[in-house]
């Protein structure tokens, strides 16, 4: 037992991370992604790294990976055939939503496509009250004549959400049994199971959600879990989560909607890990791809968590990592609009025909094509030389779709592109950090993904941050998080209650409760009792706002937590929106335990011990390269990444290539290669 | 701008950028550091930069009828500050007849920028505030005969002085406010908002020097351009179109004419409001500022819903609309619920839009921003009064290419619902049975308008009083090129003995009782294009789905579901 595995699937490559617990070593495998069954890409790496590192199957102790069933199917709307359970009066629910039409100036833009069968909404005479009294008590015979309807028109999943089954989930809970009992193959997800909290239109659309995704995953599930056996891997594969975890790929079954943005969120875990080594527990992740750049703020060694966003115009309300994704990546195309302005983005020219200099048919400059006439990028091969590209193409573009319809010389429009994008990526950040009240300037940046450290010392500049980190392998940051994340399940129980000591036994009911149910499912998960952690919390609010602040609470709750509780929260409110008010009743609304098991992780050692005046090696190259709002184009050393070593300093201007990215260091940088390889830059005072 | 120097198109697109970041930063900070729910939850706010001679620049804003909400203060304070600016100036107003500003309850505070003694820009924010004095709680009043009534008119004043809070001005404010302590935080997060706005800008101004100053005259030049680029394209010609609010509420019941005549010479653009109805004696006045609002989202959502938000819009165009009329009311006419109208007016200019380009507009809209207002006293602390204020969706008109869209707000406002859950732990007096879409509310047409919305509420108490705000229940939503009106809307009040009552549009204070049902139906909208035109699987899909019964499928598109279901399962 010494190997663990870490497999991220992107949409263009399948990464895996290896680690050998004996020999401490790391190493890295990239495969072209499988679409249409991410699993085949998946297997086709495992026989390759068990052959070529010569691994016995039951030797792998941990197994994990990413997987974009989830979100692919929300994207391509192919999931289960779905119906909606619902209190009499509601069947609507899902297209009012919250009244709101999707673009304030687009007359013609579109509601999102419904997730729901056509048809297939039912609603059922049953009622419950804002206290948790039934009001109307379930017609049991109308949830049979449902079921059968169910059953005449095929449906394969159910979503059941009543009115307050946060409260009182006894209608929910028996609609379901119902349903099972008529039509046991059905998948059911019923509200309260799987988000407990007020606000319906919210939880439904989850429900529905995952309702949808419930019998594809499943589908997936099997088939993986028996690809992966029929290997000879004894242990039972991981799955990562939205929320930066991982969790039994059987629990996936049940709540596949919690995988549904879990892509990037890797990436998030191995950037909070390089942090560490980096000795900085603060850090905006930049993982900039072909499409689209992700941004995240980590502070205190962990990435801000938001409870719902939008998923294909849907609300999902789930614990998730606060990722901002903007459409700017090396394939967004450049063009003038019609009032004269140079944009670029978010249209891309994705993997096919690509970039203009791909010679693939690509006729429209993108971002790439700019990289590589201002000699940022290998002009002749890139892909650490496995990929050919012409720089002729690139220029073409730009002078016929660019310079054509402006006053740019061909320089002035590659910088241009550049400029433009490097822009509308600090936006980005400026939204999770500045319009957020973090100071910005604090925060290394660190780079990763294909063209994040293309970007990230000139994004770096015009944000004020004077540090940027470039991981030793910046394109697989994502299945190294694979590696490092710990499981994790977030719980939660709506109730409103005021912040008194006359709540306590209610609150404290409340707290045991979810802990035992967070403790049954770390059993689930086989972690051992040391290896526990449960965080708890409660969303509060002043008496009467309609918006909460979730405040940390050290145990369950006593007389002394309490308070401690109030003052926290009078303090979060001050400096959230400016001003408290100690006079005024806190209403709790939301409580919260975070159940997390530790998962062993692979400690990674330093390489080669760090040198002082380490000579440097040879250069490969030495290339001209305009940098961005620079005059004059400079001499720049170009560096082979392999042949750099600890305790190696390099003066900027100087470009380093690799297999997977290029880092561009420029004038008025200076980079240090730390003990793990890593590539820390600093701006000089200028 | 003679002396203007050429900004290229790269720095173009950068210096828009970073000043709508700018403005969007200043909404951040004012969202949230600011007191009020409505403006932390409904974000009834807008902020904005302007160029040094007070030209709006960049504006995020959240509700297009702020469109409008900035645009007159700074000049006013310049013809009257002029030379005696100084760095820490800051500027307060709300008055619509000499200040900018649509309605009392929006307070606009505007600051000068300077770096080395030199303008370089302006920054400014308006804030919803929910209480400015008046006759009743929230200043809106539906039986409003005058601005008077609506609260506390502020001229500009100079609120902050070389950076000194002027508080005797805070201070009268206040005393003014049913709810002075909000009134107090709101301000100060507005106050707080331009600090960080001055920030931004000076640091932008260190960076880009005149650029920066340059840049905002040419993103002016850019909107304009791409606004005539959009204009251009479509063929000259005059078009009129017009249409009828219900009435003006208690004090003038007949119908109001909404009209204009919109004529297209080239690239420019002129609207002629003439033949549209006085002013009146209710608060459903709108002012030259809030007419120009409103132009402006419907010329940027039928020509380019992408053209940024700035003053080059307003060299394109030419507004025209008699002094005394209700779309140019003068002082001392009501005012404070002229988003009635102005939705109204939208739908007239997408009116004479259809004749110029059909295959781009869309029918008639709920454009009603129905309101049900229920108000009472906690029966366990009758000292503590209460008011639920909901503003419920409609239909959204036709178009040649999609049908409407269903239950949702538009025009003027795109705020979010109260969630029932939210709302019955809230104000457990009141519960909702429904909240649906109306079946056969759509106006039919090849393409289908968009469904109303029924919210029915069950009275839990006695003596709750509701008051009701909407039009279109007597002139329904249109539709075009064939396609029929879609339903109006309409009150129902079912008594707990079984009597029925159906309130007009615009009524005050009927008490209610325990038991009592009250159902809000609001307007659909229109369809476009004839009904028997339309997709035999997508009339099927809506008997399926219920948005039209089986009844209409047959009389109105001809299609029989029964034959159908029969083929389809023989």
């Amino acid at each position: 037992m010494r190997y663990m595995i870490g497999v991220d699937v992107g949409g263009t490559f399948t990464d895996f991370s290896v680690f050998d617990s004996t020999t401490k070593k790391l190493t890295h495998y990239k495969r072209s992604s499988t679409p249409e069954d991410p699993s085949l890409a998946i297997m086709e790496g495992m026989y390759q790294i068990l052959e070529e590192q010569d691994i016995r199957p039951e030797d792998v102790f941990y197994l994990a990976h990413g997987t974009t069933v989830a979100t692919n199917a929300l994207i391509q709307g192919r999931g289960a055939k779905t119906a909606l359970v619902t209190t009499k009066g509601f069947k609507d629910l899902m297209e009012i939503g919250w009244q709101r039409r999707p673009s304030l100036y687009d007359l013609h833009k579109q509601k999102p496509q419904s997730m729901l069968a056509l048809g297939q909404r039912y609603e059922v005479n049953e009622r419950i009250r804002h206290d948790g009294s039934v009001k109307l008590p379930l017609d049991e015979e109308e949830v049979r004549s449902i079921a059968q309807a169910l059953k005449r028109a095929r449906v394969e999943s159910v979503a059941v959400c009543t009115l307050f089954s946060f409260l009182n989930p006894v209608h929910e809970r028996r609609i379901k049994e119902i349903i099972l009992e008529e039509c046991p193959e059905v998948y059911v997800t019923a509200s309260h199971e799987l988000i407990p909290e007020f606000r319906e239109y919210s939880r439904m659309s989850t429900t529905v959600l995952n309702a949808f995704l419930g019998p594809v995953m499943k589908q997936y599930v099997r088939n993986f879990e028996h690809k992966v056996s029929a290997v000879g891997i004894q242990v039972a594969p991981y799955v990562t989560q939205s929320n930066g975890s991982i969790i039994s790929i059987s629990e996936t079954i049940d709540c596949p909607i919690k995988t549904a943005v879990s892509g990037p969120s890797a990436g998030v875990i191995g950037a909070i890990y390089i942090g560490k080594q980096c000795e900085t527990e603060q850090l905006i992740t930049f993982d900039m791809g072909g499409t689209s750049a992700d941004v995240c703020l980590i502070d205190n060694g962990e990435a801000k968590l938001s409870n719902e966003r939008l998923i294909e115009g849907h609300p999902v309300r789930i614990p998730m990592i606060d990722i901002i994704t903007v459409g700017a990546g090396g394939g967004s195309i450049a063009f003038i609009d019609s009032g004269g302005a140079l944009k670029v983005g978010p249209i891309s020219a994705g993997a096919r025909p690509g970039p203009a200099c791909y010679m693939l048919g690509g006729e429209d400059p993108t971002v790439t094509d700019a990289n590589l006439i201002l000699g940022k990028l290998n002009p002749r091969r890139i892909l650490g030389g496995t990929m050919d590209v012409d720089r002729g193409l690139a220029e073409a573009a730009i002078r016929d779709k660019i310079c054509a319809n402006s006053s740019l010389t061909i320089n002035e429009a590659a910088n241009g592109i550049i400029s433009v994008v490097n822009s509308n990526m600090v936006r980005a950040i400026r939204l999770i950090s500045v319009e957020r009240g973090y100071d910005v300037r604090t925060f290394p940046l660190m780079a990763f993904g294909g063209a994040g450290p293309l970007h990230a010392c000139e994004v770096a500049e015009e944000m004020g941050i004077s540090s940027v980190i470039f991981p030793s392998a910046p394109g697989t940051l994502c299945s190294l998080g694979v590696l490092m994340a710990d499981t994790r399940f977030d719980l939660v129980r709506s109730r409103i209650l005021e912040a008194v000591p006359e709540s306590l036994p209610e609150l404290q009911a409340i707290f045991q409760e979810l802990i035992a149910e967070g403790s049954q499912l770390l059993d689930g998960e086989g972690i051992a009792q040391v290896d526990r952690t449960f965080l708890l919390s409660v969303d509060c609010r002043y008496l009467r706002q309609n918006y909460e602040i979730n405040i940390p609470i050290s145990a369950v709750p006593s007389e002394s937590v309490l308070s401690k509780m109030c003052a926290d929260f009078h303090d979060r409110h001050n400096s959230l929106y400016g001003y408290s008010d100690e006079e005024k009743p806190i209403q709790m609304v939301n409580y919260r335990v975070s159940a997390i098991g530790a998962v062993e992780k692979p400690e990674l050692t330093e390489v080669v011990s760090e040198a002082e005046n380490r000579e440097l090696p040879s250069t490969k190259e030495v290339r001209d390269v305009l940098f961005c709002h620079a005059k004059e184009w400079l001499p720049t050393p170009i560096y082979d990444r392999s042949a750099l070593l600890p305790g190696h300093v390099l003066v900027g201007p100087v470009i380093i290539e690799q297999m997977d990215s290029t880092v561009v260091v420029p004038p008025g940088w200076e980079a240090v290669v730390d003990a793990h390889l890593n590539i820390r830059t600093n701006r000089k005072r200028v | 701008m003679s002396e203007m120097r050429k900004v290229d198109e790269v720095t173009l697109e950068i210096a828009g950028n970073l000043l709508l970041s700018i403005a969007e930063e200043m909404g951040v900070a004012l969202i949230r550091s600011a007191y009020s729910t409505n403006i932390k939850e409904r974000r009834d706010i807008s902020t904005a930069v302007f160029d040094p001679k007070g030209n709006m620049v960049a504006q995020a804003e959240h509700v297009p009828m702020h469109l409008g909400s900035l645009l007159g203060i700074i000049k006013v304070v310049l013809e009257r500050y002029g030379d005696a600016l100084q760095p820490g100036d800051m500027f307060m107003a709300n008055d619509p007849y000499g200040g900018g500003g649509t309605h009392l309850p929006d307070i606009t505070i505007a600051a000068p920028v300077f770096e080395d003694g030199k303008l370089i820009g302006w920054v400014a924010n308006l804030a919803h505030h929910s209480d400015v004095g008046g006759k009743v709680p929230g200043s809106t009043s539906g039986d409003a005969d005058s601005i008077f009534q609506e609260g506390l008119k502020i001229p500009v004043v100079r609120v902050m002085e070389a950076g000194k809070t002027d508080l005797d001005i805070l201070h009268f404010v206040m005393a003014n406010s049913r709810l002075p302590d909000e009134r107090y935080g709101d301000l100060q997060a507005q106050l707080a908002a331009n600090r960080i706005g001055i920030r931004r800008l000076k640091e932008a101004y260190a960076r880009f020097g005149d650029d920066l100053v340059d840049s905002m005259y040419a993103l002016q030049d850019y909107a304009e351009r791409r606004l005539r680029a959009g204009i251009a394209e479509l063929p000259d010609g005059t078009y009129t179109f017009t249409d009828y609010m219900d009435d003006g509420g208690v004090a003038s019941p007949d119908p109001i004419t909404i009209t204009v005549s919109l004529t297209i010479k080239g690239d420019s653009i002129l609207f002629d409001f003439s033949g549209t109805h006085p002013q009146v004696e209710g608060p459903i006045n709108v002012t030259y500022n809030g007419l120009l609002a409103t132009v402006f989202y419907a010329l940027k959502a039928f020509v380019d819903p992408d053209i940024p938000s700035n003053a080059g819009i307003y060299r394109v165009i030419e507004v025209k609309a008699e002094e005394g009329s209700i779309i140019n009311c003068t002082n001392p006419a009501p005012v404070g619920a002229r988003i009635d109208t102005c939705m109204r007016v939208a739908d007239v200019i997408f009116g004479a839009f259809a004749q110029v380009a059909p295959d781009r507009a869309i029918a008639g809209c709920n454009s009603s921003c129905t309101t049900a207002i229920f108000s009472g006293s906690d029966p366990h602390d009758p000292s503590r009064f209460y008011v639920y204020l909901e503003t419920i969706a409609g239909g959204a008109g036709a178009s040649a290419a999609n049908d409407g869209l269903s239950g949702v707000q538009v025009h003027m406002t795109n705020t979010s619902n109260l969630p029932v859950e939210a709302l019955e732990m809230e104000y457990p007096y009141l519960e909702v049975l429904e909240y649906s879409l109306i079946p056969d509310s759509g106006g039919a047409g090849k393409t289908r308008g968009g469904l109303g919305i029924l919210r029915r509420f069950e009275i839990k108490q006695d003596n709750i009083l509701y008051t009701g705000l909407g039009d279109r229940q007597v002139f329904p939503p249109w539709g075009l090129n064939g396609g029929q009106h879609g339903s109006g809307g309409r009150y129902e009040i079912i008594r707990a003995d079984g009597t029925t009552e159906h309130p007009p549009s615009k009524v005050t204070n009927v008490v209610l009782n325990k038991g009592d049902l009250v159902s809000v139906y609001t307007p659909g909208a229109g369809g476009y294009g004839p009904p028997k035109e339309r997709d035999r699987e997508r009339v099927l899909v809506d008997v399926i789905e219920g948005r039209v019964s089986p009844e209409s499928a047959k009389e109105i598109y001809g299609v029989d579901v029964k034959v159908e279901a029969q083929t389809c399962t023989g």
